[in-house]
């Protein structure tokens, strides 16, 4: 009974921190696109943005993210810890366009 | 004629010239670095002069990009060897370009934003239209060709930016 209840106890904690475990995501910024340009994730995670241009960029969602800028070679990682869902920009090329989504 | 008409002119020319004599990657070369520093010199100007915030850093921005294509555009003519070659499209694009700063010079707050922006947005139209129908396709040389191509979205983003910018000016 014990040994049951200890089990259970385990388990629980065991896949709660499955359902914790932040997870890692990567959006390349190349050819003056984000790609992918619309991502989904979980409150927690981190996404890392990786500029591949020969150009700076930025990652930017007015009131709520702003990457400054990124160098060439560059990369700004944030950590989302807000649900919604953010319409960002690059304040330096306006026409780049992308959604970040935290469920 | 306008500085804008007269840069169109040039490129559509060399665009039309391919025909007869295509250029070599030399004298690609040579293009690709004219049409960047054009823009550069304009943007330069832009940049000390624009009245609105919003074209103003338009003008940094197109120094900062073409700066950086120029940069990567010399480092592959000297990998591999090519001395850029002076030509008559590089020519009437440096004219073209000198007779739009000497134009933006006398020009002061919105007139100079509005023929700044206008300007830019024809120069982008044309220049794509000369990446197209004459640089990538007489481009013999696979790493130039893939400059070529690498700087193609650039321009495009250029051009989406200028014509934004262009909108608000409208406003």
């Amino acid at each position: 009974m014990r040994l049951a209840g200890t089990a259970a106890a385990l388990l629980v904690a065991v896949s709660g921190a499955l359902a914790a475990e932040p997870k890692k995501h990567t959006v390349t910024i190349e050819n003056m696109r984000y790609a992918p340009a619309a991502i989904a994730v979980k409150k927690g995670d981190s996404i890392t943005w990786v500029n591949k241009d020969i150009f700076p960029h930025t990652v930017t969602a007015a009131g709520k993210f702003d990457s400054r800028e990124i160098k060439p070679n560059g990369k700004w990682t944030y950590r989302a810890a807000k649900a919604g869902e953010f319409a960002y920009i690059c304040t330096l090329h306006p026409n780049m366009k992308g959604t970040l989504k935290v469920d | 004629m306008n500085a804008g008409r007269m840069l169109l002119v040039a490129l559509l020319a060399a665009a039309g010239a391919a025909f007869a004599q295509a250029p070599n990657d030399a004298q690609i070369a040579h293009i690709v670095v004219t049409a960047n520093q054009v823009d550069i010199d304009a943007g330069k100007l832009a940049q000390k002069k624009a009245k609105r915030a919003d074209v103003k850093a338009f003008g940094k921005q197109m120094v900062t990009d073409h700066t950086a294509v120029n940069k990567q555009a010399v480092a592959l003519a000297k990998k591999l060897k090519v001395t850029p070659e002076d030509n008559p499209t590089s020519q009437s694009l440096k004219a073209g370009g000198d007779a739009n700063v000497k134009k933006l010079k006398t020009l002061k707050g919105d007139a100079f934003d509005k023929a700044y922006v206008d300007q830019e947005v024809t120069y982008h139209e044309a220049v794509l239209d000369a990446i197209d129908k004459v640089l990538i396709p007489n481009a013999k040389n696979a790493e130039l060709k893939a400059l070529i191509e690498k700087v193609r979205p650039a321009i495009d983003g250029h051009l989406q930016h200028a014509k934004m910018v262009q909108a608000q000016l409208a406003k």
